[in-house]
């Protein structure tokens, strides 16, 4: 399997960072001084960046050859595009 | 990653498995597809006959179904089909027909049946869970059958069970029989799933050594691509499904206005997923169409790479226009131009792909065989109701038509006239290398006459009655005076449906007559290219004795290198290499 | 494509995705999932949005510390879930059954955890049937539960099978499968727990 080749990422770097960036979106959303929309985007943020750091290293697609991504993301803009469509309503 | 190689020789020990392995509890993708195959079928029957009754009231309103004094009295008391039965016959005929038969037929038996055989692979990546998906859909058929037998009768919501009359009981009289009918669905959406992934991975991994994609099939194109669809808009209607569960039985409030639902929000949600499903319903009728008219004409198909880009644009499309079934449902205006114009946009690969139909028919040596007849029927029927479907895209026309007998005339020209004469050119075509038989050609061409005149005369008068005005769902017709005069119409519509169901007599006998004595086939009867041909009919378990490797695409009918007509994708012919496809 | 098929006379195969059959279905089936998902958090977004101005504010309701420990506990079952496929990748058994018990028992922490707030938020009078709010919080959150409960289901077998050597000698494709899914609940817990919980 030519796969397994791929060196590991260091997941206990990226434990780290999930885990700080928990404890700071907890924290932010604890903030209730600043504008809402500034504070939603921020916990937005973190939270994909949280998502992405799982899904890129966990799940080893930033190691994985590129004719999957397509596979992968190929949902991705049809949920963004129903949401956005049917938020329309309101 | 030579999986196809590897994946050879584990089935080598099969010959010891019981009946029970072998049969029933199968992990074969021959026998799975054909046991989807009877299953579908059966519901195409239950479908049909609740048609029958509906027509019965449309065209005797009021008059005592014959035979019907059998039915209980909270459906029919003495023959007489009530109102409340009535919206239970019209939800769960299309219920059965969308879900349960055209569904079934196409992705259930096709793409399980010819996927492997057409890419030259043993069976399906993952057959266990091949097999666990036509289980876990009998199962969804038992709870929907199920349903006519509880308290309250049967889900009458309608086959889109709009929102609010599904979610409360208290409006629609129906609790039980909704849950079922919502429960089946759910299940039925996991073996829709656990079946697609499985196309999916065994198309992209396990095609045969020079099964390039611009060497498949079309048919294994649009199974891919239908594939696909499958597998992204089914769990949306799950997830549907799931909250409007939850709204009958745990008290949610996602579609009850009164806690703040929101009505539109199941409408969109179910045509988000119900317009992808339309093309599921009809993308693997046109590819099986594709590869059986290239036959008919022994020629090449034309514009091969245009067929694939025009799938492919008609499902991405298929994403972007659901809010063309809801133009009259009261939402944002600014939507409806935006759904009417991407609507108007399908028209152009749905175009393409009739042209190059035509294209290939053009000066074809053409050969009239049953299969064939049915495909030609598709094309001109799926011609007519692609056209009565640019007019209710257009939104101030669909004011006047929307609800009315015009959209029951549309969508059974292309599920009808369309999906299913695919399906049965599809059965037609493949039944010798399915079961080792041929079929009678002559009670073929019967079958297909009659049915294509009964379906007409059933189904064309519907678009004057709807441009008329008749309500779509309508329970007793001869209620409104602006409707009186159109009770002959109805009557002669409903005597074309009663035979039109009689039309498949000879089918039915055909189908199952052949099964024993039906001539044997064999392996190549229609002198085609697909690599299911070159295997004996039917195939031996694992399909191919040794991996074919395929030598160039699979519509070279009538090629100059060869002294036949046709010319298998697996011989290899010097010359003919470099020729993917055109 | 059409050059590489007319120089070598088209004989040559064409790579499927370049990865092993299992984990290009597992992908494909996480396609569906978060289709899935979309359809449930989007009703949520759009319910939300179509009554701003009566939705609470989430942490008037929840219990954010309690959640956010079990979120927590389950990034860390991920993290034991990369080290279990780790482990089976470089054919040491004995740390691929160590960290799949590890997995196993934070999935199962995580649910028990959601148990029991689930209770003492009934217990609140915060139900299902409380308004758009509870019906769309209990419905994402316990369709996440039942995907970790799921899993844990299936990690516990994936264990005993570890117990009976089938990852042994570097087969590690049924783990790194089944470690698909779990990342990707985890992945779908961290969207949830902020656009329900923090948001």
């Amino acid at each position: 399997m030519a796969t397994t080749e791929h060196k590991h990422p260091n997941y206990m770097a990226i434990w780290a960072w999930l885990a700080g960036l928990t404890v700071a979106e907890v924290l932010v959303a604890t903030l209730s001084h600043i504008p809402r929309h500034w504070l939603v985007l921020a916990l937005l943020v973190m939270a994909i960046w949280k998502a992405l750091l799982v899904a890129l290293y966990f799940m080893h697609l930033r190691f994985e050859p590129r004719r999957l991504w397509p596979i992968v993301l190929a949902p991705l803009p049809l949920a963004v595009i129903m949401v956005m469509v049917i938020l329309q309503e309101f | 990653m030579t999986t196809a190689a590897g994946h050879g020789q584990a089935d080598a020990g099969h010959h010891g498995l019981s009946f029970v392995r072998k049969y029933i509890f199968s992990t074969d993708h021959k026998i799975i597809g054909i046991q989807f195959l009877f299953m579908s079928l059966f519901f195409l029957l239950v479908g049909g006959l609740m048609a029958m009754m509906i027509r019965w009231q449309l065209g005797y309103p009021g008059q005592p179904l014959p035979g019907g004094g059998g039915l209980p009295e909270t459906m029919a008391p003495g023959g007489v089909i009530l109102p409340e039965f009535y919206n239970s016959l019209v939800t769960m005929h299309g219920t059965f027909m969308v879900f349960f038969a055209i569904m079934p037929l196409l992705v259930g038996v096709y793409a399980n049946y010819l996927i492997p055989l057409k890419i030259g692979a043993p069976d399906m990546a993952f057959p266990r869970i091949n097999m666990a998906s036509f289980w876990i859909a009998f199962v969804a058929g038992l709870i929907m059958l199920a349903g006519f037998f509880v308290a309250g009768g049967h889900a009458a919501a309608g086959w889109t069970s709009y929102a609010p009359l599904s979610a409360r009981p208290d409006l629609s009289g129906v609790h039980m029989g909704q849950v079922l009918w919502l429960v089946s669905l759910i299940v039925l959406g996991l073996s829709s799933i656990l079946g697609a992934l499985n196309y999916i991975t065994t198309i992209i991994n396990m095609r045969a050594p020079g099964m390039h994609w611009f060497r498949m099939p079309l048919s294994i194109w649009s199974l891919f691509i239908t594939a696909i669809l499958v597998l992204l808009a089914m769990p949306i209607l799950s997830g549907a499904l799931i909250m409007l569960l939850f709204d009958q039985t745990l008290g949610t409030s996602f579609f009850s206005p009164p806690e703040g639902g929101q009505p539109l929000l199941w409408q969109h949600l179910f045509w988000f997923f119900g317009h992808p499903e339309v093309y599921i319903l009809i993308l693997p009728a046109m590819g099986m169409v594709s590869d059986i008219i290239a036959n008919g004409s022994r020629k090449p198909i034309f514009g091969y790479h245009s067929m694939v880009y025009a799938i492919a644009a008609i499902a991405f499309l298929g994403w972007l226009v659901w809010g063309h079934h809801m133009f009259q449902s009261g939402m944002n205006p600014m939507l409806g131009t935006t759904f009417m114009i991407s609507t108007m946009v399908i028209a152009v690969p749905s175009a393409i792909k009739t042209f190059n139909w035509l294209g290939t028919l053009w000066r074809g040596n053409i050969r009239l065989h049953t299969p064939m007849l049915n495909a030609l029927a598709f094309v001109s029927m799926f011609v007519i109701g692609g056209l009565s479907g640019i007019f209710m895209a257009s939104t101030p026309v669909d004011i006047f038509i929307h609800d009315t007998y015009f959209i029951v005339a549309h969508i059974h020209y292309v599920l009808f006239g369309g999906s299913l004469f695919a399906i049965f050119a599809a059965i037609y075509f493949w039944y010798p290398k399915m079961f080792g038989r041929m079929m009678s050609e002559r009670l073929g061409k019967v079958h297909f006459a009659l049915t294509f005149v009964f379906y007409n005369l059933t189904f064309f008068p519907m678009h004057f009655l709807g441009m008329g005005g008749h309500m779509r769902r309508i329970y007793d017709p001869s209620e409104y005076e602006f409707m009186q005069g159109m009770q002959g119409t109805n009557t002669l519509i409903s005597i074309a449906a009663f035979l039109l169901l009689a039309s498949q007599a000879p089918f039915m006998w055909n189908f199952f007559w052949s099964l024993w004595k039906g001539a044997k086939a064999p392996d190549n009867p229609w002198e085609d290219n697909g690599l299911e041909w070159t295997v004996p009919s039917p195939p031996p378990h694992g399909n191919f004795a040794k991996t074919p490797t395929v030598y160039h695409g699979p519509y070279e009918f009538a090629s100059p290198l060869v002294t036949e007509d046709y010319l298998p994708q697996s011989r290899p012919v010097p010359g003919a290499g470099g020729r993917a496809a055109s | 494509m059409s050059h590489a098929m007319a120089t070598n006379a088209g004989t040559a195969f064409e790579p499927g995705a370049g990865v092993y059959d299992k984990k290009l279905g597992m992908w494909v089936f996480l396609g569906s999932e978060v289709m899935f998902f979309t359809a449930l958090i989007g009703t949520y977004i759009v319910l939300r949005f179509g009554a701003a101005e009566t939705w609470p504010l989430p942490s008037s309701v929840l219990n954010i510390p309690v959640t956010a420990v079990n979120t927590f506990i389950l990034i860390c079952s991920s993290v034991s879930m990369v080290k279990a496929y780790a482990a089976a990748v470089e054919g040491n058994g004995k740390g691929l059954r160590f960290w799949l018990l590890i997995t196993v028992l934070g999935g199962a922490t995580f649910v028990g955890v959601q148990v029991y707030e689930y209770m003492q938020l009934v217990g609140h009078g915060f139900a299902p049937s409380s308004g758009l709010f509870g019906s769309t919080f209990y419905t994402m959150t316990g369709f996440h539960g039942f995907h970790v409960s799921m899993g844990v289901i299936c990690m516990s077998w994936v264990t005993v099978q570890a117990h009976r050597g089938k990852y042994d000698n570097g087969r590690y494709e049924g783990v790194e499968t089944i470690g698909l899914y779990w990342h990707f609940v985890d992945l779908v817990w961290i969207i949830l727990f902020t656009i329900v919980y923090l948001i």
